[in-house]
């Protein structure tokens, strides 16, 4: 039963990458401009510019080249980029594999920063500590993330000159170089995220601690951690897993402004810089794979959830 | 132990809410005992404070509550004196709690075994892990719950709700508390597994001596129950004495309305004394609160407040005129709701053929395709004539709903015809037309899910009306207003919306709009369970009023038999979706009686009293049938052998138009019914169904 | 317990206006202030908006210019208020739009239901799942070099950025409320499906869309400022405030104040509709959920 769903779940998710594959597709089509002059420049020639756009399929009808592309697509040749001419996989591989490091590193500092400032202020509902947190995450929640990017860069590296003021990393940095690079980016990454969930799980804990089950259990005489821990927050983390699934995303994309602002060569800046150099496959193929990290957290959150919520794992009634 | 001269002693207890409009006395001067091994009955509406009285008894009020003054007092502790720590030690070790609703009572992510192990271990009756599973076992298999092994390692969501309350029971009274508290525990449960799980209950007492307070709004219920019975009202105990006397002889007017409300099989009128009104927290008078809706007030009752009096042995009433009220009899008259003579026959109205339902597909094609092929509803034939109310009665599951959902077009056949009519009626909404939609009305049973939250209730009755109806407004007001008085409600409502009435109230509403589009079948579905049991006998009255005054039919489906004792012509009696038995209402309260029949019959707590039937149905959940036999053979206690299990049963009819499906013939059936009925039966060992008695002495 | 809780709306109202949490009444101040420098600011800012020379470049921060001059002479705060009310005029346009086309394309999805359902949920998923920032770009650069940098094009911008998230949530609200019987019997009824839709989806799914309306709103600033400070969105010499902070991004060293000066301001809105609409919605009973990216 359990494999159906699971099954199920993958198809639905296929089937929504196709979409966005589609969507961009037709984004794409809407770009103005000649692809091969802005490749080969302003100044080439009629001849040349002819010859790449047929060398491109630019004449074929659009569903030809979108088959054509999906084909190549699932049998692992992801083309080149049209701008410099290299292979896609080289210019991604590097980049996709930064991002994921940073990423981690944002998760990393993020699952305790929403744990426990959210515990905390479930168990002391409505008492000063509650009151003030709370404020707290609204206002750094309403902050917009470059603006903290760059506070965050104020204080740390003008005023207290600790810390790199560009995270740019390259082959030849090692690991004690990388740690100072990253903890700007990553803390900003994880910030952002950290207060969300933990509004998030707050408002869930204090909800599930209401529920006639918990006070059931306190009838029973049954202590308050135990409680906590093993009555309500299991149920309270779930929808804070989809949010956790959100949150991946908004590392892949979002990650675009932390990247700039600390000079960090990610994923993200190629992403937007492939758009803005109109370099078709690789906006294609980056935004696929932006995509994809959405569709596959999202999966990963909707199976963790079955599993700790057995009552999902029955057949839909 | 120290033996203790009382289990609990509750004190002037006061207890008040805070509200958004301002305070509200909850408990007001509540003064009670209980003595060991006692069951103690406390019963009362929705508002009357007895639930609060109940978790009092815990040391535990909402945090919205304060306790304003009074003591609860356990073994010479005043419980809302103690500190945090020994209050957590009574709580689970020395009072047990059951609550209302089971399947909340039940953390949803842990195993039923361990949240028993784990509240034996932290209260030190077991030392280890594996001594706690062994006393969880035991008490599995003392709350009677098969299989314990397995049962131990499932999930609340995967037990019904009888087994659920078993399990909340068991973990109760797994540390042996000396006092276990049951707030409406059997509420929401259906009438066999209520009769099962207030059996079980008298059993503890027995076994462990072990005292309850039981609270329910459910008089009837305590009458199987409960040693001594006490009333609440507006949260003050107004009376309060064995159960034998309080219903023989009950003093305060209060009490006397309630026991009149309870439906019964020997009564055939509800009396006189029926309550009136609401309770309304906001103008209670400053002396007696039932002031408002008392038949024998005078006026010096609204000032001075009422005391507990002295009136009997062991009886305490809080009125003031309570010895110059006449008794209360039992009335026996005949019966104001005489089924209106059928009209000359014109034909049937609705009729179903051979209708099956297969659940999760509805239609005929995708029925087809469906690979788990388990029929909700297999082979339904009934027939409803014009003005004529069909009772329907099952339990959860029983696909009582389903019939009625496929009459009305929610859900189409996968086989089998139904005609309206004399034509032939379509299975999908679809395709029916408007005005067949506007002659088969569905009233729903939880009229809080019912009615539109924010549309007025001249809204809400104007939509019919304009749908089917065309008609200028003013006309359209008129109709409104005399819709509302047809259902007793005040024309001044339609301003209102549905969360400034009560649910008594929204429910007639729902009966109004589907009233207003002069339907000829209006589909009645579970439309008194979500109301207390005073409601539901007016709107009884209700739809048997307009029965008489508008000839509509009436589909009534229902849990109990004894509701429809008063209200249907004929009634259906279904088990797992097959019809059982089937025939003029009155034929199905006398043998013969289809087995299951019987068993709801013997839910019924007057019906049992006076069967004095002892055949308990410990086969129930055990065995699975094949569905080439008898659907009901799992459970019955007539089970024949093989034939049961292999072949269905015929259909075999009597001559008043009266059918059972049973292998077993009808003249064996009607000679076990009259013995039983009689009380002649006598059993050895409670839990052994003696079924060759049974047999021999039906030969 | 029923009738010891009983509330209705009329006495739901006069309990919020006595028991309005500190935190609310401070955000409608600053929700106020805010607009009064939308409506006024044009005219009561002490310089113009794109006067250069009207104060020493980098002279921080002074009487006359409390929040410094930037690179090319112009003096931050003026600036500031000349940019409030094109931030809260393209910030409620815009969520506005998105939040139209998102409640038909929820609800009717939701009714609907069967396969329409499911091809509408998966097309919002692919929405949603492509960054924002890049569904942004892809929209600015797929709209051609005429309309870059005209305001309308941000405010359809911000339509397509919020439509699918709010189209997600009309639908999840509304799927709870066609599985209600009252609906149910509706249909039954025979009622058309504009009618049910109008009468029975709308009124009781209208507090949860007001709610996300009022959240999204209040993001949308950031949403505007992102743009700006990765460039394009509004174009200079606009005084839209994440475009200022980009600009003076270089001058963080020396005078911090011309990037936290525009940061404050737009920080402050967020905030202000935050708490305005989180005591919004406890007024109208519901919980509030500021993420929902």
């Amino acid at each position: 039963m359990i494999l159906r769903l699971v099954a199920l779940r993958c198809f639905t998710a296929a089937l929504t990458l196709l979409l966005v594959s589609a969507i961009t597709f037709i984004a794409v089509e809407l770009l103005p401009g000649d692809v091969a002059t802005s490749v080969l420049g302003q100044f080439s020639s009629e001849t040349a510019r002819a010859a790449l756009r047929m060398q491109l399929h630019l004449g074929d009808p659009p569903l030809d080249r979108y088959f054509l592309w999906l084909n190549n697509l699932l049998h692992g040749d992801l083309g080149l980029a049209l701008s410099s001419r290299r292979r896609i996989v080289d210019i991604l591989l590097p980049r996709v594999a930064s991002t994921l490091i940073l990423s981690a590193a944002a998760v990393l500092i993020y699952v305790p920063l929403a744990l426990f400032p959210a515990v905390a202020q479930a168990v002391r509902h409505n008492r000063p500590l509650d009151h003030t947190l709370s404020t707290v995450t609204l206002i750094l929640a309403s902050v917009p993330d470059f603006l903290l990017a760059l506070i965050l860069l104020v204080i740390f590296v003008v005023a207290l000159p600790v810390l790199p003021a560009v995270s740019a990393v390259t082959d030849t940095t090692d690991l004690a170089g990388w740690l100072r690079a990253l903890v700007l980016p990553a803390t900003t990454l994880a910030v952002v995220m950290a207060v969300y969930a933990a509004r998030m799980l707050r408002d869930n804990l204090i909800e599930v601690l209401e529920a006639p089950h918990i006070l059931m259990a306190r009838l029973r005489g049954l202590p308050n951690w135990r409680i906590l821990w093993f009555h309500a927050l299991p149920n309270a983390i779930i929808p804070t897993l989809n949010i956790t699934a959100l949150n991946l995303t908004y590392l892949a994309g979002g990650v675009v402004i932390v990247e700039k602002v600390f000079g960090f060569p990610g994923f993200g800046s190629l992403m937007i810089d492939a758009i803005r150099f109109r370099d078709v496959p690789l906006i294609e193929i980056t935004v696929l794979i932006a995509s994809a990290v959405y569709v596959s957290a999202n999966l990963l959150a909707d199976l963790v959830t079955l599993l700790l919520n057995p009552r999902l794992r029955q057949a839909r009634a | 132990m120290m033996p203790a001269s009382k289990a609990v002693e509750v004190d002037g207890l006061t207890i008040d809410y805070e509200t958004g409009r301002g305070r509200v006395r909850a408990v007001d001067a509540v003064s009670f005992s209980l003595a060991p091994s006692e069951i103690l009955g406390l019963v009362g509406e929705s508002g009357s404070g007895k639930s609060t009285v109940a978790m009092a008894l815990l040391g535990h009020v909402a945090t919205t509550a304060r306790v304003i003054g009074g003591r609860v007092r356990v073994a010479e502790e005043d419980l809302f004196g103690l500190p945090a720590h020994r209050l957590a030690h009574y709580r689970g070790r020395r009072i047990g709690f059951v609550p209302q609703n089971p399947a909340t009572g039940l953390s949803p992510n842990r195993r039923v075994g361990a949240q028993l192990v784990e509240v034996a271990m932290h209260h030190g009756v077991a030392s280890s892990r594996e001594q706690a599973l062994l006393l969880a076992r035991e008490q599995f298999t003392l709350v009677g719950l098969p299989n314990p092994d397995s049962l131990l390692r499932r999930y609340p969501h995967e037990l019904s709700g009888g087994q659920q309350q078993r399990v909340c029971i068991a973990i109760a009274v797994a540390c042996r508390p000396e006092l276990l508290v049951l707030d409406e525990p059997t509420t929401g449960l259906d009438v066999t597994t209520q009769a099962r799980i207030v059996d079980l209950l008298k059993d503890l007492r027995t076994k462990s001596g072990i005292s309850m307070l039981y609270v329910t709004h459910d008089l009837g219920l305590l009458s199987q129950i409960a040693d001594r019975v006490g009333v609440m009202y507006a949260g003050k105990l107004v009376e309060i004495a064995p159960t034998e006397r309080l219903f023989s002889t009950p003093r305060h007017p209060y009490s006397r309305a309630l026991i009149a409300s309870i439906p019964n099989i020997d009564r055939v009128t509800y009396g006189r004394h029926r309550l009136r009104g609401l309770l309304q927290r906001r103008d209670l008078p400053p002396g007696c609160p039932f002031f408002p809706r008392c038949d024998y007030a005078e006026s010096s009752c609204a000032d001075r407040e009422q005391r507990l009096e002295n009136a009997g042995v062991d009886h305490q009433v809080a009125c003031q005129r309570w010895s110059q009220i006449p008794p209360a009899g039992l009335e026996n008259g005949s019966s104001p709701s005489e089924a209106v003579a059928a009209p000359a026959s014109s034909g049937e109205l609705i009729e179903l053929q051979n209708v099956s339902l297969v659940y999760g597909a509805s239609g005929k094609w995708r029925g087809l395709f469906r690979r788990s092929r388990t029929p909700v509803v297999s082979d339904i034939s009934l027939a409803i004539a014009p003005a004529e109310i069909f009772a329907l009665v099952g339990e959860s599951g029983s696909g009582k709903s389903t019939i009625a959902r496929a009459m009305c077009g929610l859900l189409a056949p996968n086989s089998g015809r139904m005609r309206f009519r004399e034509e032939s009626l379509q299975g999908r909404l679809k395709r029916r037309a408007l005005d067949i939609k506007r002659q088969i009305q569905y009233v729903f049973q939880n009229p809080d899910a019912s009615l539109n939250p924010r549309e007025s209730i001249g809204g809400l009755l104007s939509r019919p009306l304009r749908l089917y109806f065309p008609m200028p407004r003013a006309e359209g007001r008129r109709r409104i207003a005399d819709g509302l008085l047809d259902v007793q409600l005040d024309p001044s409502y339609v301003g209102r919306r549905p969360d400034q009435m009560s649910g008594g109230e929204r429910q007639r509403v729902a009966i109004a709009r589907a009233l207003v589009a002069q339907p000829a079948l209006m589909l009645c579905d579970e439309v008194l369970s979500a109301l207390d049991v005073s409601v539901q006998a007016s709107i009884i009255d209700l739809l048997a009023r307009l029965r008489r005054e508008t000839g509509v039919a009436i589909l009534f489906i229902s849990h109990d038999l004894a509701v429809v004792r008063h209200l249907a012509d004929r009634t259906g009696v279904l088990f797992a979706g097959t019809l059982v038995e089937c025939g003029p209402t009155g034929t199905l309260f006398e043998p013969p009686f289809h087995p299951y029949t019987e068993e709801l019959l013997l839910a019924i707590p007057a019906y049992r009293k006076r069967m004095r039937s002892i055949i308990s149905a410990t086969r129930s959940e055990d065995r699975t049938t094949t569905r080439r036999g008898c659907v009901y053979a799992g459970r019955c206690r007539l089970y024949l052998g093989q034939v049961c299990d292999e072949e269905p049963p015929p259909w075999r009819e009597t001559a008043a138009g009266h059918g059972i499906r049973c292998h077993v013939p009808l003249e064996k059936l009607l000679a076990v019914g009259l013995i039983a009925a009689r009380g002649e039966i006598c059993c050895g060992a409670a839990n052994e169904p003696r079924l060759e008695t049974l047999q021999c002495a039906a030969t | 317990m029923t009738d010891l809780a009983v509330h209705d709306t009329r006495s739901r109202w006069r309990d919020f206006c006595r028991s309005s949490s500190v935190s609310f009444r401070v955000g409608i101040v600053i929700l106020a202030l805010h607009l009064l420098a939308a409506a006024l600011g044009p005219f009561l800012s002490p310089y113009g908006a794109t006067e250069i020379g009207a104060g020493v470049p980098l002279s921080g921060i002074s009487l006359a210019h409390p929040m410094g001059v930037d690179q090319i002479g112009r003096d931050v705060f003026s600036r500031v208020l000349n940019g409030a009310h094109i931030v809260i005029l393209l910030s409620v346009a815009g969520t506005a739009l998105g939040l139209v086309l998102g409640s038909v394309v929820g609800l009717l999805s939701a009714y609907v239901g069967g396969w329409l359902d499911e091809f509408i949920q998966r097309l919002i998923e692919a929405f949603v799942s492509i960054p924002y920032l890049v569904l942004g770009l892809l929209a600015v650069y797929a709209a051609g070099p005429e309309l870059a940098g005209q305001p309308v094009l941000m405010v359809v911008v911000i339509a397509i950025v919020y439509a699918p998230r709010i189209a997600r949530m009309a639908r999840a609200a509304a799927l709870d409320v066609v599985i209600r019987d009252f609906v149910t019997a509706a249909r039954l009824r025979g009622d058309r499906a504009w009618s049910i839709i109008w009468r029975d989806l709308a009124p009781n799914t209208a507090s949860t869309l007001l709610v996300e309306f009022a959240l999204r709103t209040g993001y949308a600033p950031a949403l505007i400022g992102a743009f700006g400070f990765l460039g394009f969105g509004i174009q200079p010499p606009s005084p839209e405030w994440g475009l200022m902070i980009s600009e003076n991004r270089n001058l963080i060293l020396a005078t911090p104040v011309t990037v936290l000066g525009p940061g404050l301001a737009l920080a402050s809105l967020v905030v202000a509709v935050n708490l305005t609409a989180e005591g919004m919605a406890r007024m109208l009973g519901r919980s509030v959920d500021l993420a929902v990216r």
